[in-house]
């Protein structure tokens, strides 16, 4: 049943904790996953994100070796999952999303029961669970039954579960959901606690969970990859779709005229709200147009009623890039 | 190994948490007993042969209910994510889960054992046939259980699995008894029939022989069920 390991990839140099390569999932005729490839250096924390249904939960699915993909790799600390599954296996704290646990269980039973199965004898689960249980802030609820927690307390066990066996790399699927803002704030710290001593993948879709706690975010949208990259640099390619929003009381083709001639001007979009037209304009890289609009402005006498600089968030990069997709598989 | 019976250990608290597991026990308490009643008196031997030949019945409709949760439970909560993602292979999770119901069936057989003792005490019984119809027994439910951890493994809804399990049960009792009487069965077909037949291969036992053919008969059939409900969680990662 055991099949011999093939190891960790030689030559290994910056030692790589995930690879996958052109990862597809077909769901009968649905496709979940389409060609998804990344990599993630040991100790880094990636960031999940997407709406639901993009193909998070069957990506992670397939990474815990709980899903077969379609076609593709993935692997694990150089493991394969498909042929070297318990190998990953062991490999990974897995926090599944909706966390399913058993009620009629005691804290410290369940991890307990988590911990033979994770082949740990009884001296190192009794030092672990203790570690684990202060750690996610279980030390006061050790032995009370599952079923009566709150839906907090149950996600600490869920996680206390996936950290038990100290695995190289924690894969949380949508580990905050549900949570209040306290408790989220609670599990940021815990995240940034376990910073260095694991890989951490951790999905989520709302993008302010993740933003804060993780070196990169990875954004799925439709079952692909859209986005990859550090958080600032992400946040600098949104901003730079940003624009200079401007309302003045003007016809709109005059105002789009007149700012169009302006040095340095890209773009004008101009469009009428109640008499007022409002105008968004975007600039060439590192040009200032304020001034030279301000002077148009002044010189054909129009008042003014706004005048702000639009700086797409991540945020709004987010949806914007999550809604074309949306747009994309609705047409 | 150690893996199978942890989940076995998990497996048999669980049991004892739900209440299907106090209703089945009483049920068989009772039942038993009273068919035990039914064959003891002044002047009758001193076996458990037809009051055995009675409970068999009674687990065709009582191990289904110790059954029905064993895969169908993790199904619906999910919980079996977890389980599959531990580093442990479908088959210890099969046979653990099974190992974990023939613990219960270990429980049930304890009022059996009261009535060895009544016998004991009111005559003097022949231990021969009586130990062998009570290691039938745990055959018989060591089958019926293997059918229910199949059947389990097919639903995530516990009717349905209950249902499914007394359905086969009842192919290998009531149709393998009925069908060989048909007037359009063939000598050879209705030997095959009877031997499929699991009341008869546990008469065999009830009556003392203890024939290794009757053994390889149950075993077998539990290994086959037990293999299919592998079979049938694997394909599950597939869909």
């Amino acid at each position: 049943m055991h099949r011999a390991p093939t190891g960790p990839a030689a030559g290994m140099g910056e030692r790589t904790m995930i690879k996958v390569q052109d990862l597809v999932k077909w769901y009968g005729p649905t496709l979940a996953v389409d060609r998804v490839s990344f990599d993630v250096p040991e100790g880094q924390i990636v960031g999940f994100l997407g709406p639901n249904g993009a193909g998070k939960s069957t990506t992670l699915r397939i990474l815990t070796g709980y899903l077969p993909a379609t076609s593709g790799q993935a692997a694990v600390a150089g493991y394969d999952v498909l042929r070297d599954s318990l190998q990953v296996r062991s490999r990974v704290g897995y926090l599944p999303e909706n966390n399913p646990l058993y009620p009629e269980m005691r804290v410290e039973e369940y991890l307990h029961y988590r911990g033979q199965l994770q082949g740990m004898d009884r001296a190192e689960r009794v030092a672990r669970i203790g570690e684990v249980c202060d750690r996610c802030g279980l030390a006061e609820i050790r032995r009370r039954t599952i079923g009566r927690l709150s839906r907090g307390n149950r996600q600490r066990v869920g996680l206390a579960q996936a950290l038990l066996h100290d695995p190289p790399l924690l894969i949380l699927d949508e580990p905050t959901a549900g949570l209040d803002p306290t408790q989220i704030g609670h599990f940021r710290e815990l995240i940034g606690e376990l910073r260095g001593k694991h890989t951490i993948i951790l999905s989520s879709h709302i993008l302010p969970e993740i933003e804060k706690t993780a070196d990169r975010v990875i954004i799925i949208a439709g079952g692909r990859i859209v986005a990859d990259g550090a958080v600032d640099e992400l946040r600098a390619g949104a901003s730079a779709g940003g624009g200079l929003r401007i309302e003045v009381r003007s016809a709109a083709p005059a105002v789009s005229d007149a700012f169009g001639s302006v040095a340095g001007v890209e773009g004008v979009q101009a469009s009428m709200d109640d008499g007022w037209c409002v105008a968004v304009v975007t600039a060439k890289q590192d040009c200032d147009v304020r001034e030279p609009l301000a002077e148009v402005i002044a010189a054909k006498g129009w008042p003014v009623r706004e005048m702000r600089y639009e700086r797409a968030s991540l945020e709004e990069f987010f949806v914007q890039i999550t809604a074309r997709q949306a747009e994309g598989a609705a047409g | 190994m150690g893996r199978t019976l942890i989940i076995a250990r998990r497996e048999l608290t669980g049991l004892f948490y739900s209440p299907i597991a106090y209703v089945v026990l009483g049920l068989f308490a009772l039942g038993t007993t009273l068919i035990f009643l039914g064959s003891f008196g002044p002047g009758e031997p001193a076996e458990l042969r037809p009051t055995l030949r009675g409970v068999v019945w009674l687990m065709v409709f009582l191990m289904p209910a110790v059954s029905m949760r064993l895969i169908s439970e993790e199904l619906r909560s999910g919980a079996i994510e977890p389980l599959m993602t531990a580093p442990v292979t479908d088959t210890q999770v099969v046979v653990g889960k099974w190992l974990g119901a023939m613990g219960f069936l270990g429980a049930l057989m304890l009022p059996l054992l009261g009535l060895v003792v009544v016998l004991e005490v009111y005559g003097q019984p022949d231990y021969g046939p009586i130990v062998t119809g009570l290691v039938g027994l745990v055959l018989v439910g060591g089958l019926y259980l293997a059918i229910g951890t199949f059947a389990s493994a097919a639903s995530e809804n516990q009717i349905i699995a209950f249902l499914l399990t007394v359905f086969v049960i009842c192919f290998f009792t009531v149709a393998m008894y009925l069908l060989p009487q048909a007037s359009f069965v063939g000598a050879g077909l209705r030997q095959a029939m009877y031997y499929l037949n699991v009341n008869m291969q546990f008469e065999d036992l009830n009556k003392g022989l203890l024939d290794s053919s009757n053994v390889i008969y149950f075993v077998s059939g539990t290994a086959l069920f037990l293999f299919f409900a592998v079979k049938l969680l694997e394909s599950r990662r597939w869909r």
